[in-house]
C-alpha cells in the first residue's frame, strides 16, 4: 500500500501525543494525570484514524 | 519553480511560521530564559536566592494553620493589624528584629543572619484575609507563606503601575520571598472568583 | 498603478463550494440550518451577556453580585462553548458535505449529534441562568453545597461533548466518501484539514469529559469531590484555544478560494503539513495556562514557557501561505505597488471585509498572547483584565468575524436567499476592530495595573488606584462599539438565513486563478513584512512588561512555588 503523506502525518500526530502522554505518565511528580488521559486518548484516536486511512485505501475501488 | 522569488518559496514560507520563536532573544536579554552556554540569571534577582524555594517543603496545611494562628496572636496590634516587627520595635531593635518569630517547636532566631527573611503568614478564606492588615518595613526581605483555607483564592498585591498576582489553592502552602523597596500602603485583593462577596475580599499591607 | 487585469466574477455564477451546498439533500440542509440557527442563538445570548457585563464593569449598570456573575457565566458559556463549538461542528459538517459532493454520510449519527448538542445547550443555559454562578469553567468548589448546579452544569458540557463526537464521526465518514467511491486517491488540502479538525473535535470532547464527568458523578453521589478540576480544566481550555484557530485558518483557505479563486501556490502537501502541525503543537504548548498554579515546579515552568514559543507556528505558517498565494496571484495578474495589490481584493464583499479585518485582529491578539506565555510575566498578568483584553481580539475579532464571513457565503447557498445589505455589512468589521482596539488597549493597560479579571466592583473601599475605574469605563465604551457593530453583522446573517428570495445580484468576488507559470516570480513582501511587524510588536510589549516588573516596588521570588 502506498504510504502517502496523509498517513504519515496522522501517525506523527499520534506519536507526539503518545510521547507526551508517556512523559506525564512516567513522571508522576508532574502531578497531571489528566494529561495522560487526554493526550493518551488523542494518541489512540489518531492511531485509529491512521488505521481508517489504511482501510479506506485498501477498500477503495482501483482504477 | 526555480524562477520563483525567494519570498514565494516553500522553505521561506515555512520558516516564517517560526518567526515568533525569535522572541526568545528578548526573554534571554532579561534573564528569563535559559541560555545555551551561560546558564540562567533570574529576571528579578534576589540578593539571597534561597528565596521562596524549599523552606516550606513538606509544610502540611495543619502545620501552616498552627503557624498562622501563632503568628497572628503573637504580633497582633491594638488597631487590629499584625506587625511581625512589634517585639523589635518595642525593644528598639533594628528592622530585622522580628524574624525570629519562632515556629512552635523551636526558636531559630539565633541561626539567622541579617539577610534572613522574616516569616509572614497569610491565610485566605471566604471572603477575607487573615491578617487583613499587615505592617511591614521597606527593604526587609519577607518569606510570605500563604494558603487558601476553603476554596481557591487570589492574594494579589497592587503595586501602583503593576501588580503581583498570586493564586492560592486550598490546602496548598505557597511561598514567595518578597521585599518591598518603597514605603506605602498596598492593596491585597482576591483575583480568583470565589463567590458572592468576592468583590469585597481585600486586605492591606502597610509598609513603613 | 495597481490595476489588476482580472474581471469580477460573472454575475450569478456559483463557485464549487456554493454550488455543492445548494445541491445538498433537503434533510442535510435542514440539519445544517438547525445547527446554524442554534449557533447564532448562542452568539446572540453571549453577545448580550457580554455587553451587559462590560457595562456593569464600567459602572454604567449595577447588579447584585450573584446576578452579575450569572451574566458573566451566561456570556462565557454561550460564547466559548456553544457559539464556538456549534459553529465549528456545523462548519465541519457543511464543508465535509461539500467536499463529498453528495451530502453527509452517517446521517442519523449527524442528527443524533445535533440533538445531543442542543440538549446540552438547553441544560447549560438553564443552569447558568438559575443555578449557583460557576462561571464558564464550572469549578465545583464554588458550589460544594449545591451539587445540583454542579451536576447540571457538567451534564450540559458532557452532552455537548457527546454530540461533538457524533458529529465528528459523521464528518470524518463524509470526507472519506470520495476515496471510498474511487474518485480520489488522497484528500484535498481542505479535505485533510477537515479530517484532522474532526479528530481534534473528538479530543476536545475527551478533554471536556475528563474535566466534567467527575463533577457529574460527584453530584450523583457516585464519585469523590473533583478537587483537581482546576488542572483538568486547563487541558480543555488549551484545546478551546487551538481548535477554533485551526477552524479559522481552514475557513480562510476556503474563503480565499471562494472570493478570489486562489488556492495555495505552495501545493497541497505544505498545507497538509501546516494543518497537521496544529495537532503536533497542541500538547507540548499547553503548560503556559498553569503558570500561576502553586504546585507547578520551576523547571516545568521554564520548559513550558520555552515550548510556548512554538504556539503560533501553524497559524503564522498558514497566514504566510495564504498571503503569499494571494499576493503572487495578484502580481501574476498585473498588480503592482508594494501593498497596492491588496486593493484588488473584493473588499465590497462583506465576507472579504470580515476575513481581512480578522487577520488584523489576529496580529494584535498574537502580540499580546506572547507577552502572557512568559513564565516571569504571568505573575503580573494572569487573572487580570489583560486576559480578556487580549483574547477578545481572538474571540471576537478573529474567530467570530471569520465564522460570520463563512456564514455570509454559505447561508445564501444553503437557503436560496440573498445576503442582507452587503454595503452595510462590509463596513462592520472595521467598526468592530475600532471597538476592540479601545476595549483591548484599556483592558490590557488595566491588566498591567492589576485590575482583576472577574470583579465587578473594583473600588476596594477606595484603596484601588484611581485609574482603574477610568480604564474600565473605556472598556465599556469599546465593548459598546464592537457589540453594536457585531450585532449588525449578526442581524444581517440572521436576515440572510431567513431570506427566501433568491437574487441574481451576488456579493462581488474576483478571479485571480492562474496557471503556475509566472506565479511567484515577483517578490511577495506583504507576508514577511507583516510577520516582522508582529515580532517587533511582541518585542516592544514584552520589554514594556519586563520594565514594569523591574520598576515595581517589590523584589519577589517564587511564582507560586508550592511544596
Amino acid at each position: 500500500m502506498k504510504m502517502n503523506e496523509e498517513l504519515w502525518l496522522v501517525v506523527v500526530i499520534a506519536a507526539v501525543w503518545a510521547v507526551l502522554a508517556a512523559v506525564y505518565a512516567l513522571i508522576p511528580s508532574l502531578g497531571m494525570p489528566g494529561y495522560v488521559r487526554v493526550w493518551g486518548g488523542g494518541a489512540v484516536l489518531f492511531l485509529i484514524l491512521a488505521g481508517v486511512l489504511v482501510a479506506v485505501s485498501r477498500k477503495a475501488p482501483r482504477g | 519553480m526555480s524562477e520563483r522569488h525567494f519570498t514565494t518559496r516553500r522553505g521561506f514560507i515555512a520558516a516564517l511560521g517560526f518567526s515568533a520563536v525569535s522572541l526568545y532573544g528578548a526573554w534571554a536579554a532579561y534573564g528569563a530564559a535559559p541560555l545555551p552556554f551561560g546558564g540562567r540569571k533570574d529576571a528579578a534577582p534576589e540578593p539571597d536566592a534561597h528565596g521562596g524555594h524549599g523552606a516550606a517543603a513538606g509544610m502540611a496545611p495543619e502545620e501552616f494553620r498552627f503557624e498562622h494562628d501563632f503568628f497572628v496572636q503573637k504580633y497582633a496590634q491594638k488597631d487590629g493589624s499584625v506587625n511581625p516587627h512589634a517585639d523589635a520595635d518595642a525593644h528598639g531593635g533594628d528592622a530585622h528584629g522580628g524574624h525570629g518569630h519562632a515556629d512552635a517547636g523551636h526558636d531559630h532566631g539565633a541561626e539567622l543572619t541579617s539577610v534572613e527573611p522574616v516569616d509572614v503568614y497569610l491565610m485566605a478564606q471566604k471572603f477575607a484575609y487573615s491578617p487583613d492588615v499587615l505592617r511591614l518595613k521597606a527593604g526587609v526581605p519577607y518569606r510570605f507563606r500563604m494558603m487558601a483555607d476553603d476554596i481557591t483564592h487570589g492574594a494579589s498585591i497592587q503595586l501602583g503601575s503593576a501588580s503581583r498576582i498570586i493564586r492560592l489553592r486550598p490546602n496548598v502552602v505557597t511561598e514567595q520571598s518578597i521585599t518591598f523597596t518603597k514605603p506605602g500602603e498596598y492593596l491585597v485583593y482576591c483575583t480568583v472568583y470565589c463567590g458572592q462577596a468576592h468583590d469585597a475580599m481585600h486586605g492591606r499591607i502597610i509598609v513603613g | 498603478m495597481d490595476s489588476i487585469s482580472t474581471s469580477v466574477a460573472r454575475v450569478g455564477s456559483r463557485s464549487r463550494l456554493t454550488a455543492r451546498v445548494a445541491a445538498l439533500p433537503g434533510t442535510d440542509k435542514a440539519l445544517l440550518a438547525l445547527l446554524f440557527g442554534a449557533a447564532l442563538l448562542a452568539l446572540v445570548l453571549g453577545l448580550v451577556g457580554g455587553f451587559v457585563t462590560a457595562l456593569a464593569r464600567a459602572g454604567a449598570l449595577a447588579f447584585f453580585p450573584d446576578d452579575a456573575y450569572r451574566l458573566l457565566t451566561l456570556h462565557g458559556v454561550s460564547v466559548f462553548f456553544y457559539w464556538l463549538y456549534l459553529i465549528q461542528a456545523v462548519l465541519m459538517l457543511v464543508l465535509a458535505a461539500a467536499e463529498n459532493g453528495r451530502g453527509l454520510a452517517l446521517r442519523p449519527l449527524a442528527w443524533t449529534g445535533a440533538t445531543l448538542m442542543l440538549a446540552g445547550f438547553g441544560a447549560s443555559e438553564w443552569i447558568s441562568a438559575t443555578g449557583t454562578p460557576l462561571l464558564y469553567d464550572g469549578s465545583p468548589e464554588l458550589a460544594a453545597d449545591d451539587p445540583r448546579s454542579v451536576g447540571f452544569f457538567a451534564l450540559g458540557y458532557l452532552l455537548l461533548s457527546a454530540g461533538l463526537v457524533a458529529s465528528a464521526v459523521s464528518g470524518i465518514a463524509t470526507v472519506l466518501q470520495p476515496r471510498l467511491r474511487g474518485e480520489a486517491s488522497e484528500f484535498t488540502s481542505i479535505g485533510f484539514a477537515l479530517f484532522a479538525w474532526a479528530g481534534f473535535l473528538v479530543v476536545s470532547a475527551i478533554a471536556a469529559t475528563n474535566a466534567f464527568l467527575p463533577g457529574l458523578l460527584w453530584s450523583l453521589g457516585a464519585g469523590p469531590f473533583p478537587a483537581d478540576h482546576g488542572t483538568e480544566w486547563h487541558i480543555l481550555f488549551h484545546n478551546l484555544h487551538y481548535l477554533p484557530l485551526m477552524a479559522t485558518v481552514l475557513v480562510w483557505y476556503v474563503l480565499s478560494e471562494q472570493l478570489t479563486g486562489v488556492k495555495s501556490i505552495h501545493g497541497a502537501r505544505l498545507s497538509k503539513i501546516v494543518f497537521a502541525a496544529y495537532l503536533v503543537f497542541v500538547p507540548p504548548t499547553s503548560l503556559y495556562h498553569m503558570f500561576l498554579e502553586p504546585n507547578l515546579s520551576e523547571s516545568v515552568r521554564v520548559i513550558g514557557s520555552l515550548l510556548s514559543l512554538f504556539v503560533s507556528v501553524p497559524t503564522l505558517a498558514a497566514f504566510a501561505i495564504i498571503v503569499s498565494s494571494l499576493e503572487a496571484s495578484a502580481r501574476a495578474h498585473g498588480a503592482t505597488g508594494f501593498f497596492g495589490w491588496m486593493r484588488g481584493l473584493p473588499w465590497r464583499n462583506p465576507a472579504m471585509a470580515n476575513m481581512g479585518w480578522a487577520v488584523v485582529n489576529m496580529m494584535l491578539g498574537i502580540t499580546f498572547a506572547f507577552v502572557l506565555i512568559q513564565e516571569k510575566l504571568a505573575p503580573m498578568l494572569s487573572d487580570t483584565f489583560f486576559v480578556p483584553g487580549y483574547f477578545h481580539f481572538f474571540a471576537v475579532g478573529v474567530l467570530t468575524q471569520t465564522f460570520l464571513a463563512a456564514l455570509m457565503v454559505i447561508l445564501p447557498a444553503l437557503g436560496g436567499g440573498t445576503l442582507w445589505r452587503p454595503e452595510l455589512l462590509r463596513c462592520m468589521p472595521a467598526l468592530v476592530t475600532i471597538g476592540l482596539l479601545v476595549f483591548g488597549a484599556a483592558g490590557i493597560a488595566a491588566g498591567f495595573m492589576g485590575v482583576p479579571r472577574r470583579v465587578f466592583d473594583i473600588g476596594y473601599d477606595g484603596i484601588a488606584p484611581a485609574a482603574w475605574p477610568v480604564l474600565m469605563a473605556l472598556v465599556g465604551i469599546g465593548a459598546t462599539i464592537f457589540a453594536i457593530a457585531l450585532s449588525v453583522s449578526v442581524y444581517g446573517v440572521v436576515r440572510t438565513m431567513l431570506s427566501l428570495r433568491p437574487s441574481l445580484e451576488q456579493a462581488p468576488v474576483v478571479d485571480w486563478r492562474t496557471g503556475s507559470r509566472g506565479v511567484g516570480a515577483a517578490p511577495a513582501w506583504t507576508g514577511p513584512l507583516s510577520v516582522a511587524a508582529l515580532v517587533a510588536a511582541m518585542y516592544v510589549f514584552t520589554i514594556v512588561a519586563f520594565q514594569l516588573i523591574q520598576s515595581s516596588p517589590i523584589i519577589a521570588i517564587g511564582g507560586g512555588h508550592g511544596h
